[in-house]
């Protein structure tokens, strides 16, 4: 029910033009790559996969952060325009099952951009690496993969969206994280999966005995960033 | 004038300041930290207190100082949205054309601070390298201004652009999102032929043609002002241009 409403409400904002835009945009990186300097790539020895997120992944992974950040300033910024969050709360539904409705509609919105950008991985693949194996099935699971790593800096990011009457504080709170994710990604497991760092990380580049490691840090974020949703709900209604 | 100090005093507790003050400090403390990696550049020719310059700025010029632009135009186009502000601003005896003038002339003036910012925790990450590392990583100021000054000249153009986007798509997240795209892609343009005509690359440009003059084969050395100077002018112009016949004319349609 609430699903339903929070699409409702997205319908004349622009939010599905601009996510789809921005999947196609980040969709078209491997294709615009691999068709100007196929040779470079092709030449690699190895597996197409791997080859193709190497090049790839690092600007598709931040037009994926981007998209998140701005879906989630949109979302709470249609609430606050014209006072709209206090006639929700006049509603009789729980105040966090808005919270849980914009990330149903963000995580949905992220499924489907990776789906469209996992099709445009394969298809390289396909094309370019006729020769080698498609690697379909790592495809999947290294999607999946980011799928979860991608939940921590979303719900991070709905919870500073949901903190901010101001866009602007929200959207530059979002850049500036994602500023500073694009630069300590590289650096040591524990800091880069941090939100907003951690879907730099690619599947292949990890070793297996970290997989899990990666997987259980996220969704234990992913939990304590909605925790700490909660708890500012039930502060600012004993404070107002 | 008198637009410039009312649009300045709307933007008096917006926390703007905090926004474009945190990234530029954030920026300079893990460069400082790891000041030891600049001492590893040698095989190509630059000093280290060059390469913690440009490696630095890198950042800023890429990502940090386009998308700090973006955010002033969603301030600026939205301060006065609550309770419709904006429409009583147009109903003033001032001519739209001016009011938009003086947002982006505020605009410009954030970005200065921002620059400003940067400058001083360049100098405050410079001091406490030298002090980690023994070396002196302190350049002398009027280089350190001189590479500011033209990443903020090449901003200009972009920042019209981005301008005229806010001003033109209602919906600010769509232009935000928009412009937030528009810079994702601006070093691979920058490695095309075409990078006169995507004004995003510009200050990127500016600094990489820096960093090819210090150090050997990274880039040109030259900057090509011929299509650049000519393109920027004109998108400029053009951009300026629409946004101020367009500003205000969806709300008082």
């Amino acid at each position: 029910m609430i699903l339903s409403l929070e699409l409702k409400k997205l319908r004349r904002t622009g939010y599905l033009p601009i996510f789809l835009g921005g999947s196609i945009l980040a969709s078209a990186v491997p294709l615009v790559n691999m068709t100007v300097r196929s040779e470079s790539f092709t030449s690699l020895p190895g597996d197409s996969f791997p080859i193709l997120m190497d090049a790839n992944w690092g600007m598709m992974a931040q037009l994926t952060i981007l998209l998140v950040v701005c879906g989630c300033c949109l979302m709470y910024h249609t609430e606050y325009a014209d006072k709209g969050d206090l006639k929700m709360n006049t509603l009789p539904i729980r105040q966090f099952s808005l919270f849980c409705g914009k990330f149903g509609v963000t995580l949905l919105a992220v499924v489907l951009s990776l789906l469209l950008q996992s099709a445009s991985l394969a298809f390289s693949s396909i094309h370019w690496f006729a020769d080698r194996s498609a690697g379909l099935k790592e495809l999947v699971h290294s999607m999946g993969y980011e799928l979860i790593l991608l939940l921590p800096t979303l719900t991070l990011m709905l919870f500073a969206a949901s903190l901010c009457q101001s866009m602007w504080i929200s959207l530059g709170a979002g850049v500036i994280l994602t500023f500073l994710g694009s630069m300590i990604h590289e650096g040591r497991l524990m800091l880069s999966l941090l939100p907003f760092a951690a879907p730099y990380r690619m599947l292949h580049a990890v070793s297996p005995e970290d997989v899990n490691t990666c997987l259980i840090i996220c969704g234990a974020q992913t939990l304590l960033f909605a925790a700490m949703e909660m708890i500012y709900l039930d502060t600012r209604r004993k404070f107002a | 004038m008198n637009e410039f100090k009312i649009e300045l005093i709307k933007i008096r507790r917006s926390h703007i300041f905090w926004i474009l003050l945190i990234p530029a400090a954030m920026m300079w403390i893990p460069s400082a930290l790891n000041a030891d990696v600049n001492f590893r550049m040698n095989d190509i020719g630059i000093s280290p207190e060059h390469n913690f310059f440009i490696q630095g700025f890198m950042g800023m010029a890429w990502f940090m100082i386009p998308a700090a632009l973006i955010i002033c135009t969603v301030l600026l186009n939205q301060t006065e949205r609550t309770n419709k502000g904006f429409l009583k601003m147009l109903s003033l005896p001032v001519s739209t054309g001016r009011l938009c003038l003086a947002k982006f002339l505020v605009m410009l003036l954030l970005m200065t601070v921002q620059m400003l910012f940067t400058i001083v925790f360049y100098y405050a990450g410079a001091l406490l390298a030298s002090r980690l590392e023994d070396y002196d990583f302190v350049l002398e100021l009027p280089y350190v201004i001189h590479g500011a000054a033209m990443i903020y000249l090449a901003i200009i153009p972009m920042a019209s652009i981005f301008w005229m986007l806010a001003v033109l798509i209602q919906t600010p997240i769509f232009s935000a999102g928009i412009c937030l795209a528009s810079i994702v892609p601006s070093v691979l343009m920058l490695n095309t032929k075409l990078w006169a005509y995507y004004p995003m690359d510009y200050p990127f440009y500016m600094l990489m043609t820096e960093y090819g003059k210090l150090a050997e084969g990274v880039f040109t050395t030259e900057i090509k002002w011929i299509p650049m100077i000519p393109v920027s002018l004109a998108v400029t112009v053009l951009c300026l241009g629409i946004s101020c016949l367009r500003f205000g004319k969806t709300e008082t349609r």
